[in-house]
């Protein structure tokens, strides 16, 4: 025994006694089988009520207070509810959204020439909902982030804006194959975009 | 000096059963450990230091990711604290206390799940882990119901809560606390009394209560070894003190008593959440928020509460100098952390295939770990 090498008082030995009821070893055996056995047949009998959803072909409909990818809302008239007044980026705790404000010649009413959010700085923790006075940005229950690079990570205006009459509230429960809102995220490469450098993924 | 018999042995970063990046350094005689000696801070974020650089509000998302798979208690730790600072703890309204008991204990049984699964899988009984994640997908689900989210919750406001319950929330509730008790039944069919369960954690990483205290240690570990301490009943917070509830306590101190206490504590919870039910009912819908000032900026001072959170004790310590909307210094007392400490006390003597039930014993959450 390895254990007699060791130096006094260093290692505390347990001693482990099992009751001889808790030695018999076969009816536990039988009796975790048993649930094992249950589940399958009732699964079997029930396989229509299976929580299981085919994900890709079937999506998972979320509730209304899903805090999923933004947008920002229009008005009637198709001018953006934005007013960049900065209120959301300045409560968002990830520091992950970006304004630039410009004035309407005419109205003399502010809107924002460049709005980016950044979705992989983002927490989604919705207080930038909260914080805007105008109801101009939401969240949706869209959870289909996946990009191919960084840089589509940052969207800006032409993902976010939704046109006027947008649905934000929806119905709770959705029918299978509809994710909810959001516009997908643009796959297309960006025209300013350099294409992905090749020698990053030959390992020099 | 140098023993030929022993063997220095790194466990982890990598190990799956070390629950994230945790390694611990050993001394093995054969397979018997001499010492073990964990090694922290793979996923050390500064968290602390974020904190102090923010307004309080923006702190509560960041609560979310110390602890993240009981978001709900480290979020209700926080505002807890910041309220206490502020001396706005007594204007909490009735229905928002209620609300924030309701989803602590509802993330106290998320994570005894997913402690359970993962200890029973790290053992080798690979069924629990499926029954297991079936009940907690459910209460995820009643989490994304309420706030929107499903681990990350940021369910919690100074002051309140931030949005009242959606219709039908109750009714699901009280559907899964219905479906609930039998649940841990199967789940205790499964192991209780399964001999090779019983192999392998009676007797394993036995700690004394006196040892316990020495280590400060908090939660289900130090109630495994008799000694009834939850800060649910010592220092009562919400409106835990007009709930009837047990507190489960162990006899030994091993593996297997703080695996009976933490399924006692998951029927408990269950307990809490039925009285829950027609109390909130009872109370005006909307009431969730205490009327304070916009802008948090609590007076010169320094506070420092602590909730039981699922792992044990979780503390906040404030210093606020009253001038700005951020604290001065923040410091959080995370249970993982003081009870991981514990882990070359019991594992001392034992094989190295017990270590991994210990590591899941203790049952630590790097992120909360290492902050």
């Amino acid at each position: 025994m390895p254990i007699e090498r060791v130096k006094p008082g260093v290692v505390k030995v347990v001693p482990r006694k099992l009751s001889v009821a808790e030695r018999l070893y076969i009816p536990k055996v039988v009796a975790g089988m048993l649930v094992t056995l249950r589940h399958l047949i009732h699964n079997l009998l029930h396989y229509k009520k299976l929580p299981i959803i085919s994900y890709p072909e079937v999506k998972r409909v979320y509730s209304e207070r899903f805090r999923g990818r933004h947008i920002l809302t229009t008005r009637e008239d198709g001018t953006t509810r934005c007013v960049a007044c900065y209120m959301c980026s300045t409560a968002c705790p990830a520091e992950c959204i970006t304004i630039e404000a410009g004035e309407d010649e005419r109205t003399r009413e502010k809107f924002p020439v460049r709005y980016d959010i950044d979705l992989l700085r983002c927490v989604f923790c919705g207080y930038c909902v909260d914080a805007c006075p105008e109801d101009a940005i939401y969240m949706t229950r869209d959870y289909e982030m996946a990009i191919d690079t960084r840089a589509r990570a940052v969207v800006g205006l032409r993902d976010l804006v939704v046109p006027p009459n947008f649905p934000v509230a929806l119905e709770k429960k959705g029918t299978a194959g509809g994710t909810g809102l959001g516009q997908p995220i643009r796959q297309a490469p960006y025209p300013d975009e350099a294409p992905p450098n090749p020698d990053l993924y030959r390992g020099a | 000096m140098f023993d030929v018999h022993e063997m220095e042995v790194n466990f982890g970063p990598q190990h799956p059963s070390t629950h994230g990046v945790l390694r611990v350094l050993l001394k093995l005689d054969g397979e018997r450990i001499i010492d073990a000696k964990p090694i922290i801070g793979y996923l050390h974020r500064g968290t602390e230091k974020l904190f102090e650089n923010m307004p309080y509000p923006q702190c509560i998302p960041h609560t979310d990711r110390m602890d993240y798979v009981a978001a709900a208690t480290n979020n209700l730790g926080f505002v807890e604290t910041v309220e206490k600072l502020m001396g706005i703890t007594g204007q909490i309204p009735k229905r928002a206390q209620i609300m924030r008991v309701m989803l602590s204990e509802l993330q106290r049984i998320s994570s005894h799940l997913l402690w359970l699964a993962t200890h029973a899988i790290d053992i080798g009984a690979m069924t629990p882990f499926f029954y297991c994640f079936r009940e907690r997908e459910q209460v995820l689900d009643l989490f994304e119901t309420y706030c929107g989210a499903r681990l990350t919750l940021n369910c919690m406001r100074i002051g309140g809560m931030p949005d009242d319950l959606p219709p039908g929330w109750l009714d699901d509730l009280e559907a899964f606390t219905g479906k609930f008790e039998a649940a841990v039944d199967e789940y205790e069919s499964l192991l209780t009394n399964n001999r090779i369960w019983k192999r392998r954690t009676v007797g394993v990483g036995v700690i004394s209560p006196e040892e316990a205290i020495e280590w400060g240690i908090t939660g289900p570990p130090l109630r495994g070894t008799g000694l009834e301490w939850d800060l649910r009943r010592a220092q009562p917070y919400e409106c835990y003190s007009d709930l009837k509830f047990e507190i489960p306590v162990g006899k030994n101190g091993d593996t297997y008593d703080r695996y009976l206490v933490r399924m006692a504590e998951m029927r408990q919870s269950n307990r809490i959440l039925r009285q829950c039910i027609p109390m909130v009912k009872a109370t005006p819908a909307g009431d969730i928020k205490a009327k304070i000032s916009r802008v948090i900026r609590p007076p010169e001072g320094e506070v420092y509460h602590s909730i039981e959170s699922p792992k044990g004790e979780l503390g906040y310590y404030i210093v606020s100098d009253g001038k700005t909307q951020n604290a001065y210094r923040l410091r959080v007392r995370p249970p993982s952390f003081v009870n991981l400490q514990a882990l070359p006390v019991m594992a001392k003597g034992h094989l190295v295939s017990d270590l991994v039930a210990l590591i899941g014993t203790i049952d630590i959450v790097l992120g909360e770990v290492d902050r």
